[in-house]
């Protein structure tokens, strides 16, 4: 090879040469400009909103004495077995549930659209007022439900919120009321998305009931099926609404999970950067669900 | 029609840049005459209508502008924890929690107010002046941070129609400590014999949510002779067995009383509203609780039991069982300046504009009197001593004119974290619902404390 005719990209003016080259792409002259222009606005946005708070949040919990005085709090140590089991039980129950019920919406009939109708409207009202609802009923001195205990068999009922384990219980099964209808859709709609013809074929091949939906129905409802439970996990983790407004954390701090221990921490003891460590603390978990869940989206063979 | 072009818009932000500096000086004058005050909404409306009553006669006396803000309680506090952690802060606000003074103070973060203070030191009560004062961990010097304004105490509410139905009169309660507590016991037991099925005699907030409890916990404290927990030096007494004991037996009691199922089952997860709440849906006969926010709260809708039903015993206020009178913890609101406030000296105007015996006087009135004055003087009004009024001379006798101390994070910052983490609840709740003996209860609540104080070792 010819010396004279080797180009050297190590050179600063041909690489940045060759940068802006690159960024310009086919864009020419004043098109650039208005690229620019336009695209100047949406990092800003997103420095501010999204990089800035994230960058800031991470400064904030940063001093590792925080994590030292976090995990030394007997609070904060309930508080992770109460997020785990809200996780596992919530999200699990919920999806499996929605895979059963998105199946019985397949069934035809105007009555079946009436009554989902119905089905979702514990998803479609506001969710404070129907958790304030719930924590109302649930009292255990003039609460609907123990008041009908009382009413129908004199039974005094339980103080469903004054024991941990009740408690916890009462905002994964409000939780799940919530939040399956809104599920049930997505499932229903990629269960509708599967070519009819695939049904057709595989019930001539004497896939029907049970055997169809392993042979046919779940492997082709994997994706979604995954895509929506790693979905859920990463909402799940950041939920404040159900807890504080069932159980309010109680009884005693013992029923708080992580997004509400934060705002304790950072309200309650006017400690910011003690709340800010606490959510923190659950990125170990975030963020490999969001790779998970990137990968899921990027992958090649996307069944629905 | 015109077209926008590229050579038109940046014409159009050329000219925008150009006539910035002419609109400029307009606002920046307007900023030199501008202060933001922050404000918790009140339990009634009516300490709003006072609170925007004082600032607008501020304004047209003064010229300059209140930008008011005024925000629900709970919300306040996140609002002001938000702000003095991102350093974009009003020019004053009040102490939401109460003990943000002490704080922020340790931390170098308020203006210096002692010359606003002095302008009406005179008039002002001992505790309410020391309440606005906070020890410096930069300077090593206790500061003058706070501007009192108003204060509370924790009285007792008592249903009369309930003690009457249970077959006694208000005059048959008992005057010292235990005696009056144990009364109510009596008065539910009466009850339940005919057949009210859902009402207690004790309304404690035996929960770990809210100021009320650590406030409950501390009035017990006191009645069984704890006052030298925190000295004014500031310097913890865990040791004191006068301490140990009264700290003991105020845990016996209310966690016991609980137990016992002399307290509603719910007060468990009660926040500092719910007792309120369920006071005036006659859960309970009796509460106590911090300001005259039950009472003034019906005042307008139900006269009749503002007038007659409820009483307050702010003057029947029980004496410890010796019979001596127990002192009051005053809870006392601050105006405070956060450094970084753009306007201090309109900040300092304003604040001497309210601090006057006028105006903050006419602000506690006009809101009902839930708060009560910071000035002993004021007490003396025709407002506070009217005869026909059931609640306000006792509650102004017992919260200003008799013996009171300040809050005890005032003399030692750290006593706000073991209100603010609740230690005392935690041991209350552990009698209460776990069975644990009261004296392991405090031994744990004790080894917290000193964790926690640990933390504010002065220099």
């Amino acid at each position: 090879m010819n010396g004279a005719s080797f180009v050297d990209i190590s050179r600063p003016a041909i690489r940045r040469r060759t940068l802006a080259r690159s960024l310009r792409g086919t864009l020419k002259g004043g098109e650039y400009t208005w690229a620019l222009a336009f695209v100047v606005p949406y990092i800003a946005v997103f420095i501010a909103f999204v990089a800035y708070p994230v960058v800031y949040g991470l400064w904030m919990g940063s001093e590792a004495s925080l994590y030292r005085e976090l995990f030394a709090d007997p609070i904060y140590q309930s508080t992770v077995v109460n997020t785990v089991l809200y996780l596992a039980l919530g999200v699990n129950v919920k999806m499996f549930l929605a895979l059963l019920l998105s199946g019985f919406f397949m069934r035809p009939g105007w009555w079946m659209k009436a009554l989902l109708l119905i089905f979702v409207l514990p998803w479609a009202v506001p969710q404070i007022s129907t958790f304030i609802s719930i924590h109302w009923m649930l009292n255990g001195e003039w609460g609907f439900l123990n008041n009908v205990l009382y009413g129908l068999f004199h039974v005094e009922g339980p103080h469903w919120l004054n024991d941990r384990w009740s408690a916890l219980g009462a905002v994964i099964v409000a939780h799940i009321w919530k939040w399956t209808p809104f599920w049930t859709l997505i499932l229903l709609a990629g269960r509708m998305a599967i070519p009819l013809e695939i049904r057709d074929t595989a019930k001539v091949d004497g896939a029907t009931g049970m055997r169809g939906f392993v042979h046919i129905t779940f492997p082709l409802l994997a994706n979604l099926y995954l895509i929506c439970t790693l979905l859920s996990t990463i909402f799940l983790l950041g939920d404040f609404n159900a807890v504080t407004f069932v159980s309010g954390g109680g009884p005693a701090n013992q029923g708080h999970v992580l997004a509400t221990i934060g705002i304790r921490n950072a309200f309650d003891l006017a400690q910011p950067r003690l709340g800010v460590a606490a959510v923190m603390s659950a990125l170990p978990l975030v963020i490999p669900l969001v790779i998970i869940l990137m990968r899921k989206l990027r992958a090649a063979e996307v069944q629905l | 029609m015109t077209y926008l072009s590229r050579r038109s818009i940046l014409r159009g932000s050329l000219a925008a840049a150009a006539a910035r500096p002419f609109v400029g000086p307009h606002i920046a004058k307007a900023a030199a005459t501008t202060a933001s005050v922050w404000f918790a909404q009140g339990f009634v409306q009516d300490e709003d209508v006072s609170l925007r009553k004082a600032v607008a006669e501020y304004e047209k006396q003064s010229g300059n502008k209140i930008e008011l803000s005024i925000t629900p309680f709970a919300p306040e506090r996140q609002k002001i924890i938000a702000a003095l952690t991102s350093g974009v802060v009003p020019d004053v606000m009040a102490n939401n929690p109460g003990e943000i003074v002490q704080i922020y103070g340790w931390q170098d973060r308020w203006v210096d107010v002692s010359d606003v203070v002095e302008t009406q030191k005179s008039q002002l009560s001992e505790t309410a002046v020391v309440s606005g004062q906070a020890y410096n961990n930069v300077t090593k010097k206790v500061g003058q941070y706070g501007v009192p304004i108003r204060s509370a105490v924790v009285p007792c509410h008592i249903w009369r129609p309930l003690v009457e139905k249970a077959g006694f009169k208000i005059e048959d309660i008992p005057k010292t400590w235990d005696a009056y507590f144990d009364f109510f016991k009596k008065v539910q037991d009466n009850l339940r014999k005919q057949g009210e099925r859902k009402v207690y005699g004790l309304g404690f907030q035996v929960t770990a949510n809210g100021v009320d409890p650590y406030n409950l916990f501390m009035a017990f404290l006191l009645a069984y002779g704890g006052q030298n927990i925190v000295t004014k030096d500031g310097k913890l007494h865990l040791d004191d067995p006068k301490v140990k004991e009264a700290a003991i037996k105020a845990t016996a009691y209310l966690g016991g009383a609980y137990r016992d199922g002399y307290v509603p089952p719910s007060a468990i997860n009660w926040n500092d509203a719910d007792d309120n709440n369920a006071f005036h849906a006659k859960l309970m006969v009796m509460d106590v609780d911090g300001t005259l926010s039950t009472e003034v709260a019906v005042k307008e809708k139900h006269p009749d039991w503002y007038f007659k039903d409820m009483v307050t015993h702010g003057i029947g206020y029980p004496t410890d069982n010796a019979g001596k009178p127990i002192p009051a913890i005053v809870g006392v609101t601050q105006l405070l300046i956060p450094k970084g406030a753009k306007n201090v000296t309109v900040a300092k105007e304003f604040m001497k504009y309210f601090v006057q015996p006028k105006v903050v006087g006419e602000f506690v009135e006009l809101g009902l009197g839930r708060w009560l004055p910071v000035m002993p003087s004021l007490a003396k009004s025709p407002f506070w001593q009217d005869p026909k009024d059931p609640h306000l001379r006792g509650y102004v006798q017992m919260g200003l004119l008799g013996p009171t101390v300040p809050d005890y994070y005032v003399f030692n910052l750290a006593m706000a974290e073991v209100r603010s983490q609740h230690v005392w609840s935690m041991a209350m709740i552990d009698v209460a619902k776990d069975g644990v003996k009261p004296e392991v209860a405090v031994e744990k609540a004790f080894k917290r404390t000193e964790e926690i104080f640990a933390k504010y070792k002065k220099a």
